[in-house]
């Protein structure tokens, strides 16, 4: 029994083919309106290293790779997803009742392709039933006040599926009963139905029939509308992932090589620096906005979000979209809103972003979140002069004296006086102190410990003394780009002439600045955290260290381990015996210092260094060490402040203090 | 208006400070725009942008060519013009002589408003902007906290010792600012890109042969004793062992 005959004398095809008209017209010209907004944005050229795309796109996309990261959530998702590429040709052959199946009858693939659609259907409804379970049982604290669109359309699919079983049972009831066991499922549903008499049954087909295809009409005018567009959006978002390494940032002006313009040659008359227009942003900054199904894991690992500030990665996203949509006619003729794109972002979410990239790792569809409020922050920063007064002093202290403090330039040595290093001279060698370890009094005990560990392995090192400067990372991740460039012109012109390209730091910031982005600015150089060479140090037992007395834990520097993708050094080098905090390596917190915030002022009831300190504390280790001059301080000041006297100590003064003295 | 605006190159107060036989060493100075000055240029750009008229800079300075960078930020804030008055030997410590120089550079430009900082952050002497306002033979009215311009007149006031003082002048004045006047905008970067393009004249001017005021010696203050931290299980115990060394070394108690 089929659905296939006339309605009220009209033949069926003639309804389906007025309805798909409507469906499939409205859906190409919303798909479309996106496209154009979405070519809008400015140039970035992704088409490359297909291979390599390819086999992300293969993994990431088909595979689901991040998205099963949340088990729930993310397997439901996947079983859906899988679900419904299996399925999504038997769209066909309803539509053309029955055309598809007659012709994989003739190549002999009508089995397995029955096989594949009924276990498509299968999975996706199980996945739905998942989800059903997480929105409407679980009902996880993120969900709580979200809309009821993702209810809506998971019954609306759950009803695509359940109406699909009933005319594929329909195929097989009826004047003569013949059950495909390729359908396992659709029998079932056959056996279930086999006893409802021949009229009822054939308007339940019916029915189900025009349900079925009413929903799927439905659903593709939908999809570009909401967060279901992620259904088309994730394709180029996955497809055209950054594959610069993390953390990395685009310079005002690149040349051809993609080498960044000297500041002397800047085109000012034609540039624009940062992005306030929907316009100003590249085109793959542009397309993350219909690539987000709000899913809202950046949400749950954002430290500006989870300490109460105005900032949610999610939202950011969401504006983007919805930006687009509001003003897009307007755009598309080439018109500039009134409202501009840090407006719409506000201010004070532009400026509590940590630039842990937190959010950018959690996205299942590599949405590329922080580089929207550094952008931000470059125009608010160099076009608008509009930002928080503290970093004034930051860029002043940095101009003058080449560190964040102000502190005289000529007193950056201070802390080596007599520990007969070298300064400026060659060898195997350069240690990049960085301005923490050379201004800060905690910090240059630091330097101190990584200065004699490295002396008693025999490391030939030097530093630049008063000719070190600041990486510059501060006054970019500000958004005073031209500041940082100045900075990083400035030290590849110093490093160049040194000689040394391999470089130690004791600082993630310099580790990541120096490492990952001076060679845009003409300066390639090997560099390693001071870990990684103590690690190295102790694998080869140039150092050896006695058992730690105290327990330790391990709080991963967000620019040396997510940004940086260095988890193991720190570990190793700390003998691999340490207490783990519950949010660690890729996925730790970050301490609140980064992106420029150690320099901002911080509402006393939004610390996000408190947070990570009450994760520390949770671990009962006697010592929590840290990689980085600024987790150091976060760290420390957090502890104190919810009252919890564990020590803070750098990874190079653990291993100091337990190094085994030559006889 | 026509708004003249001094401006000293000072050193910066992290720079390297060494003395020889007496003498401050300045070759290894790094030098910016002493801080009060800014608050003249930013009020002068004020005045500028609501009536009207012409900023200019002018600024004795020695041939160390370094300070075009600090300068062009002044430009950004919105000053016109730059006239900086280049002297072989050039000293801070002798407004009498500076104050010469200045004033005839001044008396070229038919000022409406000469403005200026309080004091520099060099030698703290006060002296320059009421030397220059003398040669220039119009009043002054120095360490202003608040200037407001109506027409051809101005009102000034002045943070005293327990109150405030209301001043008014009539135009032609010579006015220096304290601290707080207004707030100092940070020019935007096309602003000081922008800057590249105006008018930045260097003017040698030759070393002055009058009789001044001489430094004799100069001296660090000296190096301060490292503190204290007294440790100790509780509070208390902390407490208890302060009182003991007030009594004991400090002997203040």
């Amino acid at each position: 029994m089929n659905p296939f005959h006339d309605y009220y004398g009209i033949p069926w095809y003639a309804i389906l083919g007025l309805w798909s008209l409507i469906a499939v017209g409205s859906h190409i010209y919303q798909v479309g309106f996106i496209v154009k907004l979405i070519r809008l944005g400015k140039n970035d050229d992704r088409f490359n290293s297909w291979k390599q795309r390819s086999k992300e796109f293969l993994t990431d996309w088909l595979g689901q790779r991040k998205v099963v990261q949340d088990k729930l959530a993310g397997y439901a998702h996947a079983l859906i997803f899988w679900g419904f590429l299996m399925l999504v040709s038997d769209v066909i052959d309803l539509g053309t009742g029955g055309l598809l199946a007659k012709f994989l009858e003739k190549i002999y693939l009508a089995n397995i392709w029955n096989l594949i659609v009924d276990l498509g259907y299968t999975m996706a409804g199980v996945g739905i039933l998942i989800s059903l379970y997480r929105r409407l049982i679980v009902r996880p604290e993120k969900l709580k006040g979200t809309s009821m669109e993702g209810i809506l359309i998971l019954f609306a699919i759950l009803g695509i599926v359940l109406t699909a079983f009933i005319v594929e049972a329909g195929y097989m009831i009826g004047e003569n009963v013949h059950y495909n066991n390729w359908e396992p499922i659709g029998v079932l549903f056959a056996k279930q139905m086999e006893s409802i008499n021949t009229e009822s049954l054939g308007t339940i087909i019916d029915a189900s029939y025009w349900i079925h295809m009413i929903l799927i009409g439905l659903f593709l005018i939908e999809i570009p509308q909401t967060k279901h567009s992620h259904l088309i959006g994730t394709i180029p978002n996955v497809m055209f992932q950054d594959h610069e390494p993390m953390g990395t940032m685009l310079p005002m002006q690149t040349d051809d090589n993609n080498i960044a313009v000297k500041t002397d040659d800047l085109d000012f008359d034609n540039l624009t620096l940062g992005v306030n227009k929907f316009t100003d942003f590249t085109w793959r900054q542009l397309s993350d906005g219909w690539a987000c199904t709000a899913c809202a894991r950046c949400q749950d690992v954002c430290p500006a979000y989870n300490s109460g500030k105005t900032l949610n990665p999610m939202q950011i996203i969401m504006d983007i979209k919805n930006y687009g949509k509001e003003h897009g006619t307007s755009l598309l003729s080439g018109n500039v809103p009134e409202e501009d794109i840090v407006q719409r972002f506000t201010p004070d979410a532009i400026w509590a972003c940590t630039t842990c990239y937190a959010c950018v790792e959690a996205c299942p569809v590599h949405i590329e979140h922080v580089p929207k409020l550094t952008d931000a922050r470059r125009h608010l920063v160099m076009e608008a002069s509009e930002f928080p007064e503290e970093l004034q002093n930051l860029f002043n202290n940095l101009e003058r004296n080449s560190n964040p403090w102000g502190l005289g330039a000529h007193t950056r040595a201070h802390w080596a006086e007599g520990l007969d290093i070298k300064i400026g001279e060659p060898a195997e060698y350069l240690f990049y102190v960085g301005c923490a370890g050379s201004f800060d009094d905690r910090n240059k005990k630091v330097s101190i410990a990584t200065a004699k560990l490295l002396k008693e392995a025999g490391v030939d090192f030097t530093i630049l003394g008063e000719m070190e400067a600041c990486n510059g990372d501060p006054a970019r991740r500000a958004g005073n780009e031209f500041l940082f460039q100045m900075m990083a012109e400035m030290n590849v012109e110093t490093m160049n002439s040194l000689g040394t390209l391999k470089v130690i730091t004791a600082c993630p910031h310099c580790f990541h600045t120096i490492g990952k982005e001076y060679e845009k600015y003409g300066g390639k150089y090997e560099v390693y955290h001071h870990s990684q060479i103590l690690n190295d140090l102790r694998q080869k037992e140039k150092l050896i260290f006695k058992d730690f007395e105290d327990k330790v834990t391990f709080h991963d520097p967000c620019y040396l381990g997510r940004i940086g993708g260095e988890t193991e050094a720190p570990r190793g080098a700390l003998g691999n015996d340490i207490i783990e905090m519950e949010r660690h390596g890729t996925n730790s917190f970050c301490c609140g210092g980064g992106g420029a915030q150690i320099w901002m002022e911080e509402d006393a009831d939004k610390r996000v260094n408190e947070i990570r300190a009450r994760e520390a504390s949770k671990t009962g280790a006697d010592t929590v060490a840290v990689g980085c001059p600024f987790c150091m301080t976060m760290m420390s000041d957090g502890l104190k402040s919810i009252g919890d006297g564990k020590s803070v100590k750098d990874i190079s003064e653990i291993l100091l203090e337990n190094l085994e003295v030559k006889t | 208006m026509n708004i003249a605006v001094l401006i000293k190159m000072v050193p910066d107060t992290e720079s390297r400070l060494e003395i020889v036989d007496g003498k401050v060493k300045e070759d290894a100075f790094k030098y910016m725009v002493n801080p009060y000055d800014e608050f003249a240029v930013e009020q002068a750009v004020q005045f500028k942008e609501s009536v009207g008229g012409k900023v200019t800079l002018v600024c004795l300075f020695s041939d160390n060519p370094g300070i075009d960078t600090d300068l062009r930020k002044m430009m950004a804030i919105g000053a016109d013009e730059a006239v900086v008055l280049r002297q072989e030997g050039y000293r801070g410590d002798k407004p009498s002589t500076n104050s010469k120089i200045l004033a005839e550079a001044i008396k070229e430009l038919n000022a409406d408003l000469v403005i200026g900082g309080v004091q520099g952050i060099d030698y703290y002497q006060g002296a320059t902007g009421p030397m220059v306002a003398h040669h220039l033979n119009i009043p002054h009215i120095s360490g202003v906290t608040k200037l407001e311009l109506n027409g051809e007149k101005i009102t000034a006031k002045r943070q005293i010792e327990g109150g405030l003082q209301i001043i008014e002048s009539t135009l032609p004045v010579l006015v220096t600012a304290q601290k707080d006047m207004t707030k100092v905008r940070f020019p935007a970067l096309k602003d000081i890109m922008m800057s590249k393009r105006k008018s930045f004249e260097n003017r040698s001017v030759s070393a002055s042969e009058e009789n001044d005021v001489e430094t004799i010696e100069c001296s660090l203050p000296p190096a301060r004793d490292g503190g204290l931290i007294i440790d100790g299980e509780s509070p208390e115990e902390k407490v208890d062992k302060l009182l003991e060394k007030l009594k004991m070394e400090a002997k203040v108690l």
